[in-house]
């Protein structure tokens, strides 16, 4: 069965590939940051934020249909956005189109919203198309991320597809014998499954801890780190801490 | 010299939480080098004992491996001595890459980095899957996943090798290669399946158990060519296949 991956296009070489990851997290997060506290009406900082971002996608290779494809899980909530607030937040000047009324301060909120998102969510987008998911992981754990929360999302790295091709098992033999799901007696069944599922998931998680006991776990999680902060490492973290700051400053004056 | 056998049970009991009695008094010593292949019908508590025989479970009765009593004091060391490989790869592959699950073992045993990467190497040359490092256990055919499966343990070199159902689910070029795998593995082995051909071929001793006891242990071709006794407790060969003593072979 075929699935989607979460970290595709993170296997290609290219000098944003090769760095190490943990150079990617902090400036991802600190971009993030930045600029989710700059005011909206700083524009040239947030174009400063879209050069830079722009910058890293070319020289990541990324194929921009990929990135748009991904920027795209904004637009539902940029869209929820532009259908109301614009309209109903009063103040700083109207602007009439057709029979509406656009206010100015709605129209900031809306490009504040839209310019704030698109800018986090291509960061997070870049983060995950230049770095495999495992070695995500291990970032965040050589950066003293919370063991558990990273053992969950590991496992659920490892087991989600598992799980998905176990659902759609059961499925394909609920199917197999006539469920057609038209009466409300047949609810049942569904609820049935997902306890069925639950099950399953809970036994496995016992036999993978066994597993793991067989191999001398003992509850914590040691790992291998290869790579090291070198010139580009350095180099990317002072454009990513650097930039940014810039921008904001000096848009300010 | 102190005589140590591989394993050396005695007068083994095990109940589980809700009261089912899976093992009631095994018995039951392995020498080192020797293959042995452990048959029965279902529920006849052959996986429960392959548990004990690292100590992730531990019932009445006493079980020693190479001489160690299987006692919390020695399970790390026992731990690192008894490669035991679970019947679904999907449990015993856990982590995100191949190389983090293979490394895994060695890593918890407290190898240094250099060591821990060698030992992977070599247990991934050894199971035919160079290269798989950075593979994601999801993306393995089946015979691969069973195959990885090994080497999580082969990483920590261990002296006693325990599989459970080793075979199930292969396609016949997967079985083919994972029973040269096997041979070619000069280590005490201990197998528990319902593919006794798959028996024949790698192992020299066969122990029959049924309702968890020991009811026959002996020599791989008088217990397979024995059809009363298969008859009796639920197993048959497959159909047209007769065993040959091992030597006309």
């Amino acid at each position: 069965m075929e699935h989607a991956f979460l970290d595709k296009y993170s296997g290609i070489d290219s000098p944003i590939h090769r760095l190490d990851p943990r150079a990617k997290v902090l400036g991802t997060v600190f971009l993030v940051v930045i600029c989710v506290t700059t005011p909206p009406t700083l524009w040239k900082a947030f174009a400063a934020f879209f050069a830079l971002e722009i910058t890293f996608i070319v020289l990541a290779r990324l194929p921009w249909r990929h990135v748009l494809k991904r920027w795209m899980i904004v637009l539902p909530f940029i869209a929820a956005v532009a259908l109301v607030v614009p309209f109903l937040s009063k103040g700083g000047g109207s602007y009439n189109l057709g029979p509406l009324h656009l206010h100015g301060r709605g129209l900031l909120t809306l490009w504040n919203v839209a310019a704030k998102s698109s800018v986090s969510v291509l960061a997070v987008v870049l983060l995950s198309s230049t770095t495999p998911f495992p070695d995500l992981l291990k970032a965040l754990r050589k950066l003293r991320a919370p063991s558990l929360l990273i053992n969950l999302l590991s496992f659920a790295y490892r087991y989600i597809f598992v799980l998905v091709d176990e659902a759609q098992r059961m499925l394909r033999a609920r199917d197999s014998r006539g469920w057609n799901g038209r009466w409300l007696w047949q609810s049942r069944v569904i609820g049935n499954m997902i306890a069925s599922l639950f099950l399953r998931s809970y036994e496995r998680g016992e036999r993978v801890y066994a597993a793991m006991m067989a191999r001398g776990y003992d509850g914590e999680v040691r790992l291998i780190y290869e790579l090291a902060f070198g010139v580009e490492e350095i180099a990317f973290l002072c454009l990513t801490v650097l930039v940014p700051l810039a921008a904001r400053i000096l848009a300010n004056v | 010299m102190h005589h140590r056998p591989a394993v050396e049970v005695k007068d083994l009991r095990y109940s589980y939480p809700d009261g089912t009695e899976a093992l009631r008094g095994i018995d039951l010593v392995i020498e080192e080098g020797e293959s042995v292949g452990i048959v029965g019908p279902n529920g006849a508590g052959k996986s429960t004992l392959l548990l004990h025989l690292n100590g992730i479970l531990m019932g009445r009765g006493e079980v020693k491996i190479f001489g160690m009593p299987v006692i919390k004091a020695n399970l790390r060391d026992i731990r690192r001595r008894v490669g035991l490989v679970f019947q679904d790869p999907d449990d015993q592959l856990f982590s995100p890459t191949v190389f983090d699950d293979v490394a895994f073992g060695p890593m918890n045993m407290g190898l240094s980095q250099q060591e821990v990467e060698s030992a992977v190497k070599k247990a991934l040359r050894q199971v035919g899957l160079e290269g798989f490092e950075r593979r994601s256990a999801f993306h393995l055919s089946y015979g691969q996943k069973k195959r990885a499966a090994i080497a999580t343990v082969l990483s920590m070199n261990p002296d006693l090798l325990v599989l459970d159902e080793p075979s199930s689910n292969l396609d016949p070029r997967a079985r083919r290669e994972l029973s040269e795998l096997l041979q070619s593995l000069k280590i005490t082995k201990v197998i528990v399946t319902h593919d006794l051909p798959f028996v024949f071929e790698n192992c020299e001793r066969v122990v029959v158990m049924s309702e968890g006891k020991v009811v026959a242990d002996g020599d791989v071709f008088n217990i397979l060519s024995d059809g009363k006794l298969l008859e009796k407790y639920g197993l048959e060969l497959p159909y047209g296949y007769y065993p040959l003593p091992k030597e006309t072979r």
